[in-house]
Formats: structure tokens, sequence, C-alpha cells
């Protein structure tokens, strides 16, 4: 019985132990960041941190203002082209489940979901910024998009599914047609959870650095200020200030991606609290 | 909530702060300005990038990017319009040259080192190293740190009977082109021309003792965490991460280590020789400035090169040639440690380059 | 009926775009890496030799080291991330009292979404330095005499480092999954363990044969995701374009190898082709585990589904 109950004990513990080494590093991770972002923010001060541009390489202090204006520029515009093709793809694939056209788009929706990001940024490369002459916040945004549509679409369809098949028959029964079904109806019990797909969508593409590694391709030292021009983002000054060799430049990484992080938890908890309501 | 009602709000909300964010940024940066974007080299970036943020505050209407791609990327990029100048280590070839003859201008503008760093524990004092110990070093001939051929470089120095751990850049790059043309000038028996590339097989990669680094990164920290270990980075690199380097000895037969003075002086005897014209063939100038005759010379020494168009749409000729001009007078006072400027000469240069954009730009 | 088929044809153009976009790229790749194919035949695939060259005789682009990279850290990092979610899902279920699960699972849902690139900037500066003193070092000095770690740890970017790092990022993923399929087993079973006297850990190692499929796909799922991360990767492995046994040196993997050379790749010829070959490589694997994991996954969702 002994025996039992400490195999027991050492079974709770070994598993305990795993629990602890899942969720350390995203503790550590959040951790470093707040810390070593919140020394360089503190520098400049929050405001200035926000708008400004970043130093030179080597000397003085500095913000992020063009990475989050380009950031900005992004991820709306990702969401006024992924939103609609999204929200077009769920429907076709819950209303018209068994014509072969509503089949194709489900599956190719699920494989492109599997297609790694940085191949997205490839293709964007030679389809559009190579015959537009220049890499722009539209390319970038078109490869957002490419990566955030099927995400948002797969959530929002399994939402419209979910919605109980009598509220369908009434609406058919008072002679509504199929498409005032599908969007008064159904897409009206299901708003919440469209709402919360695309608000994880938006956040996916926030937080995205691949697919704009080949399309945005803008300055960290230029304001954008039009969508065929190249713009800076959040995630592409990390990866280039991170491995740069100058410590201040070093040092804004680390509050960008503290700025980065801050907004990405707001948004996670906002979801959050939108799928509580959703269950309820 | 209806779903028309929501989809609405999402794209209404992106499209007023989309539309909100690129007005205050117009309005932050004035209506008038001129957008000139740059890319190229890595090599001349976190100079340009200083020299671009100074030049900015002074010239509120002009916006200048650059953003460091590669030479090569650059090149392609520039020749396809994409952007407005290139930065490019190495000159264009004679053939590229050619094709656009009268079209381009190139301009030498501003000088660095490739700088040979070293790992060797309990070896103080400075380390003198010539072209051919290199080049043998490199090609695997010499095996150990107190080899006679380096002791007679260094007389007095105690130097440790340890295998040379050697260090080589692993992606292609203009800083192996400078070290192996170096190699090959001041060694042409040893380093034969063939030997000679962005991307060289080094003859002593197979033998087990080399080790590859990618970029100068990759390069600094292999030799600082391995001992007895030799390698080469960009000179700023150095400075940066505080890395020993050693004294090279020039044609002269002087050894030097790399320094403002020494780097200038190296340029100073190449500009001489380069072409007085932008518009003229660069094609191999390189080989002037590395293992410059001048006897203060340091012999690793290259210059970076901007590569532009002889006429550009107003108003961004007049703002790339107020941005030249204020380089050649205003610039070079102001340096990232691990450059050089361009000596007095060759900023003619940069100053004709100016007259050919207005003047074509009027006519 | 007509007011439906003009419902119908009035998505298809928005809802055909995913279509397009996914054949675009499947085409784009088949017709963008051909000439690298016929350049270099199988030795493109098996070639171990990287050197780009402005002459086209001299260009030589083999991708094995490139493949085998990411098939290390994409397996290193399963290693790790499979036992430690299984452990930990186990525990959230058995052990942990019905408050703190939420909470809990939360958590791990927002570790699961972070932005990648956060977690490269972290290991670059946290994790490297951290393995190369407390792994690495240790390893080669008490285990040099495995290939594995034969090698001197020369600098904290390394494969380990790269597995290691890609299994804090996709345990996660693991994690919900395992998580949520254990979650689904009939409540019937548990309690029945329960009824004739079973401790805790026996309850888990009765369920767990139950859920083995859902971990096998979860594990295929995870593998897919750690082959197609991309910046993360770039910034701790090391970027040596050469093949090694040994996982204390630097390394790539196909898309570190992407990320680093397709900026560079149109000066020389044959490279951009080689390196959309990459990507078509990546391309197969990532659909092809993604499938095997999904039918494998709603195979047992069936399985589960009569069970009940």
């Amino acid at each position: 019985m002994s025996r039992r109950r400490a195999l027991d004990a050492l079974a709770a513990i070994a598993m305990g132990a795993a629990l602890a080494l899942c969720l350390a590093p995203f503790l550590a991770v959040v951790a470093s960041t707040v810390a070593r972002g919140a020394e360089a923010i503190a520098r400049v001060g929050l405001p200035s941190f926000l708008t400004s541009r970043p130093p030179a390489p080597g000397e003085g202090w500095g913000g992020i203002g063009p990475a989050l204006a380009g950031t900005v520029v992004l991820t709306t515009l990702t969401t006024l082209i992924g939103l609609p093709v999204a929200l077009a793809t769920a429907i076709l694939a819950v209303e018209f489940p068994r014509s072969i056209v509503a089949r194709a788009v489900r599956a190719l929706t699920k494989a492109m979901m599997e297609v790694p990001t940085v191949l997205v940024s490839m293709v964007v490369y030679t389809l559009v910024v190579v015959p537009m002459g220049t890499a722009s916040a539209l390319a970038g945004a078109i490869a957002l998009a490419m990566v955030m549509t099927p995400y948002a679409a797969t959530y929002i369809e399994m939402h419209l599914e979910s919605v109980p098949p009598k509220y369908r028959e009434a609406g058919f029964a008072i002679g509504m047609s199929r498409a005032g079904v599908a969007l008064r109806v159904c897409a009206g019990i299901a708003s919440r959870g469209i709402a919360v797909g695309i608000a994880m969508g938006i956040a996916r593409a926030l937080g995205e650095t691949a697919p704009l590694l080949f399309t945005a391709g803008g300055s960290h030292y230029a304001y954008p200020t039009s969508i065929l021009q190249p713009v800076d983002s959040l995630t592409l000054l990390i990866y280039d200030f991170a491995t740069s060799p100058y410590p201040n430049l070093v040092q804004v990484a680390w509050g960008a991606a503290l700025v980065l992080v801050a907004t990405y938890l707001a948004m996670f908890a906002a979801i959050r609290v939108l799928v509580k309501e959703v269950r309820v | 909530m209806g779903v028309a009602r929501l989809v609405a709000s999402f794209m209404g909300a992106s499209a007023a702060l989309l539309i909100a964010t690129l007005v205050i940024c117009s309005y932050a940066a004035p209506s008038t300005t001129v957008v000139l974007q740059g890319a190229g080299a890595t090599f001349p970036e976190p100079q340009l990038l200083l020299w671009i943020r100074m030049f900015m505050e002074t010239h509120p209407t002009v916006v200048i990017s650059y953003r460091g791609v590669g030479s090569g990327a650059g090149q392609s990029m520039f020749f396809a319009h994409t952007i407005d100048f290139c930065g490019s280590d190495p000159p264009l070839t004679h053939e590229q040259w050619a094709k656009h003859r009268g079209e381009v201008m190139q301009i030498p503008y501003l000088l660095g080192a490739v700088v040979v760093i070293y790992n060797v524990p309990g070896l103080h004092g400075r380390l003198n190293l010539s072209g051919r110990v290199l080049a043998l070093i490199y090609s695997g001939k010499i095996l150990y740190w107190d080899d006679p051929r380096i002791q007679k470089l260094n007389p007095g120095a105690k130097l440790p009977h340890r295998r040379i751990v050697v260090v080589y850049r692993a992606d292609a790059s203009g800083t192996q082109y400078i070290f192996t043309l170096f190699l090959h000038k001041a060694a042409p028996d040893v380093w034969p021309w063939s030997l000679v590339s962005k991307a060289p097989k080094y003859p002593v990669m197979g033998s087990g003792r080399a080790v590859g680094g990618e970029g100068n990164p990759g390069v600094a920290q292999i030799v600082t965490s391995t001992p007895y270990s030799i390698g080469f980075v960009e000179w700023g690199y150095a400075l940066e991460k505080h890395l020993r380097v050693a004294a090279i000895e020039n044609a002269c037969g002087r050894f030097v280590l790399p320094s403002v003075e020494s780097i200038e002086a190296a340029a100073r005897e190449a500009v001489k020789h380069l072409p007085k014209d932008p518009r003229d063939d660069f094609s191999t100038d390189l080989q002037l400035i590395v293992y410059s005759r001048s006897c203060s010379a340091y012999p690793i020494a290259s210059w970076t090169h901007l590569v532009l168009w002889t006429r550009y749409p107003e108003p961004k000729a007049r703002a790339l040639a107020s941005f030249l001009t204020w380089i050649a007078i205003d610039g070079y006072r102001h340096l990232v440690p691990g450059y050089a400027p361009m000596p007095l000469e060759g900023r003619e240069l940069l100053l004709k380059a100016v007259r050919i954009l207005e003047g074509e730009s009027h006519g | 009926m007509a007011r439906d088929r003009l419902f119908f044809l009035s998505l298809l153009p928005l809802a055909s775009l995913t279509v397009a976009a996914f054949l675009a790229i499947a085409a784009l790749f088949v017709y963008e890496s051909l000439p690298a194919f016929l350049h270099e035949g199988v030795e493109l695939i098996a070639g171990t030799r990287w050197s780009p060259s402005t002459s086209p005789s001299e260009a030589f682009y083999g991708l094995l080291p490139a493949i085998v990279g990411t098939a290390v850290t994409s397996c290193l990092a399963l290693a790790i991330a499979v036992p430690l979610s299984l452990g930990a899902a186990l525990f959230v279920n058995e052990y942990l009292p019905h408050r703190l699960r939420g909470a809990v699972s939360t958590l791990i849902d927002a570790a699961a979404g972070m932005p990648t690139v956060v977690y490269g900037l972290w290991g670059l500066y946290v994790l490297a330095p951290l393995m190369q003193s407390v792994v690495a070092e240790p390893l080669h000095r008490y285990l040099g005499f495995v290939p594995l770690f034969s090698c001197r740890p020369v600098s904290g970017y390394s494969l380990l480092t790269a597995g290691v790092l890609l299994a804090i990022m996709i345990t996660p993923y693991t994690f919900a999954a395992i998580y949520e399929a254990y979650r689904s087993l009939p409540t019937s079973v548990r309690e029945a363990a329960y009824s004739i006297g079973a401790t805790r850990a026996q309850v888990c190692s009765i369920l767990l044969p139950a859920i083995r499929p859902a971990i096998l796909s979860a594990a295929l799922l995870g593998l897919g995701r750690a082959a197609s991360e991309t910046v993360a990767v770039t910034m701790v492995v090391g970027n040596a374009p050469t093949l090694t046994s040994c996982l204390l040196s630097p390394g790539v993997t196909i898309t570190s190898l992407i990320a680093t050379q397709f900026g560079e790749a149109s000066l020389y010829p044959y490279m951009t082709s080689a390196l959309y070959a990459a990507g078509l490589v990546l391309l197969a694997i990532g659909l092809g585990l993604s499938t095997y994991g999904l039918v494998a996954l709603s195979r047992w969702r069936r399985w589960v589904a009569s069970y009940v």
C-alpha cells in the first residue's frame, strides 16, 4: 500500500514538474521582456518611445514611431483585405457544404493554414513585389492576409456550424432565402463568435514576422505615408535590431518587444472575455 | 448585433485607423516631402543611418531610407528601379557598367577595413602577421602558432605550440572578397587568383581545424570563445566588441594596425589612380586600395560605393544632390567608429556627381 | 432555387481567393524550383555543399544540410515537447483543482499565440547563453565521446538551442491538443477506474492508451509547426550551411536558409530557384504531416464518438 502511494506521489511530482516546465519559459519570456523593455522605454519616456525615430546605430536613444505606425497600417490593411475573404469563405463552406467548390475551399483553407509563413513571403515577393517594382505596405498586407484569412475563416466556420439547426429551420419556415438565413439568422446568432474569430486573426497578423521578410521591407526610420510604399513593422524592427551588434539598438528591440507583447496580451485578454460571453 | 453591422464596424474602424495613421505620419513629415529610397550593402548601413538621421534633422522635407539587404540585392533592386540609390561594396562589373554607360554613376565614398582577430591565451603585446603567413594559415600550411614563419615576424613573443583553429566566414560576403584579394596581392604564389571570391573555398576547410561562422557576429563569437583561433571581421565590429586585432605587414614592409589614419593613407594613395568622373568604369578600383603601396597604409583597407543614376525627376535630383553635398561637407565630421572618411581628393567625386545631377536635371 | 444560386455565386469570388492563393503557391513553387532541379538533379536534395557563385558552372546549392537541420531541430523539439505536455496535461486534469485548471490552460493558450519574434529575441539573449554554459559545455565535457556532443560548443547558437527553443514554442500546441483529447474522454471510463480503487497515477496510466492516437496527431501537428517556424529559429540556429552530426555546432534549417539567403539570391544564377526548391520540400513535409495528423485525429474522434 505504501509503495503504491509512493509511486503515486512520484508520478504526481513528475507530472507537476512537467507542467512547471511548460509554463516556466513563457513566464520567463514575459519577465525578461518586461524587465529589459521597460529600461529602454524609461530612457526616453513612453510617449516619446512610441512616436520618435530609433537612434542611429551605436549612439543615443530613441523610439519605435515608424515601426509602430507601420504595424498599424499593415494590420488594418490586412483586416480590410482578409476580413471579407474570411467571412465569404466561412459562409460558403457552411451554407453549401455539398458543392464541390465549397469542399475544395474548405480543404484548401485547411491546407493554407499549414503553409509555412516564410513561403507566403516568397510567393508575394515574386507575384506582387517584383511586378510592382517595390516592397510596400500593400504587399505586406497581402502576405499577412494570406496567413490570417484561413485562420479566421476556420474559426468563423466553427461558430457558424455551432448554431442550432432549429433557428435555421425557423428562418426557412417564415420564407427567408438562404442568404437571409445565413446572414441575418445564423451570422447574427454567432456574431460574437465571428467577432472573436476576426479578433484572433488580427492578433495573429500583429505578431507575424516571416510573411513580411521580403514584402514590407521598410526603413526603420521613415514614417509610412502611403500604402504603396515600403513600411516597417514592430516585428521586423525587433528581428533586425536584435541581431545588430549595437547595444542601443538591441535595447530598442527589447522596448519594441514589450510594446508588442503588451498589445498582444491585451488583445488576448479581450478575446477571452468575449469567448466567455459566447459560451454563456 | 447583426453580422453586417459587426463587419462594417471592424472594416470601418480599420479603414479609419489606417487613414488616420497615414495622415498623421504625412503631417509629421510635411507634405512637400521627397522620399529617397536606398538599399544595398550592410557594411555602410550604420554610417549611412547616422548621416541620414542627421541630414533629415536639418532638411525636414526630405525623407531618406536605407536598408542593408546586401550589395547584390541592392544592385538588382536598383536596376529594377525599385529604389533610388544603391550602396554596393564592390563596384559594378565592367559588363554592368558598359550596359548602363553614361546613365549610371559610382562613387567610392566611405572607407573601412577588414581586421584579423585572434585568441591566443598568454600572448600579450601585439601580434604581427603578414599576408604570406595568413595565406599559409588559410591554406592549411602553417599548423602551429609557434611556426618559425610566425615567430620571425614576432621576435621575442612567447608563441605557444598549439594548433591554430582557423575561422572563416561561412556566408558569401564582400568582407571575404577584400580579405582574399589581399592574400592574393600579398602572396600570389600561395594564394592564386582563383581563390579570390566572395565565397572562397579555403584550402584549410577540409582539414578539420577550420570552423565557419555566419557573418561578423558568427566569426567574432567563435574566435572569442575558442582558444588559439584566428579569424577576420570588419573593423567596426572588432571595435564594438573590443576584440584583439593583429598588425598586418603592408606593401612597404611595415606592420600597421588599423586606424582612421592608416586607412585614409591607403585611400590617399589609391585615389590618385581613380577615374575622375563618376560616370567612368570603376570595376577594378578595389585593386587600388587593397594592399596599397603607401608606406603608412593599413593593407586590408577598402571602400564602399554609392551607385546612382545620372538623371532623376525633380524634386528627387535636388534632394539627392543636397544629401551628397551634405556628406562631402558635413558628413565626414560625424563618423561611426570603424569607418574612415574619404580623403579630400576623393571627395571631388561626390561634388562632381552633384554637378551632374544638377546639370542633367536642368538640361 | 435561383436566389440561392445567386447567393452562392456572390460568395464565390471572395471565397475562391483562398483556393487561388493556395494553387498559386503550389504552382509557383513547382515552376520556380524547376531550373535548379534541371541544373543539379538529385544533387540538389542530396548535395551538402552550399557555394554561391556568379558563374553558373561553379554555383552549387546542396539542400541536404538544411533538410537535415530541419529534421534534427524539429524532432528534438518534439522529443522534449510531447512528454512534457503529456505530463502537464495529465497533471492539470487529475491533480489540479478546478479553479486553477482554467487559469493554467489560459496561460498556455496565451503562450501559443505570442509573437514568435519575441521568442527569438529571448532565445538570442537569454536562452542561448544559458544553454551554452549550463547544457552544451557540460554535455561536451562529460559525454563528448557521443558523436552528437563531440564538437566543441563554440557559442550558444546551435542546433541544440534551436531545438530547445522550438520545443518551448510548440509545447503550448501539443499541450492543448492532448489536453482537449484527454478531457473529451468519456467520464464513465475514469469513474470506473476510480471505483475499483485505482490511484490517480494509475488512472492516468489506464487512460493513456485511449488517447494514444491523439498524442500521435498532436505530435504530427507540432512537428509541422516546428519545421515551418522561421524567425525565432533563424535567430538562434547559428546559420552555418554545413552538414554536421553534432548538435552543439551551429547549423541551418530550410526556413533559416530561406530567411537569410533569399534577399541576396537574385544576384546568383540558380540560387533563387534552389531556395524555391527548399521551400517546396518544406511545403511537402508540412502538408504531408498535417494531413496525416488531421486524418489520425478525425479517426480518433469517430472512435471516441462510437464509444459514448
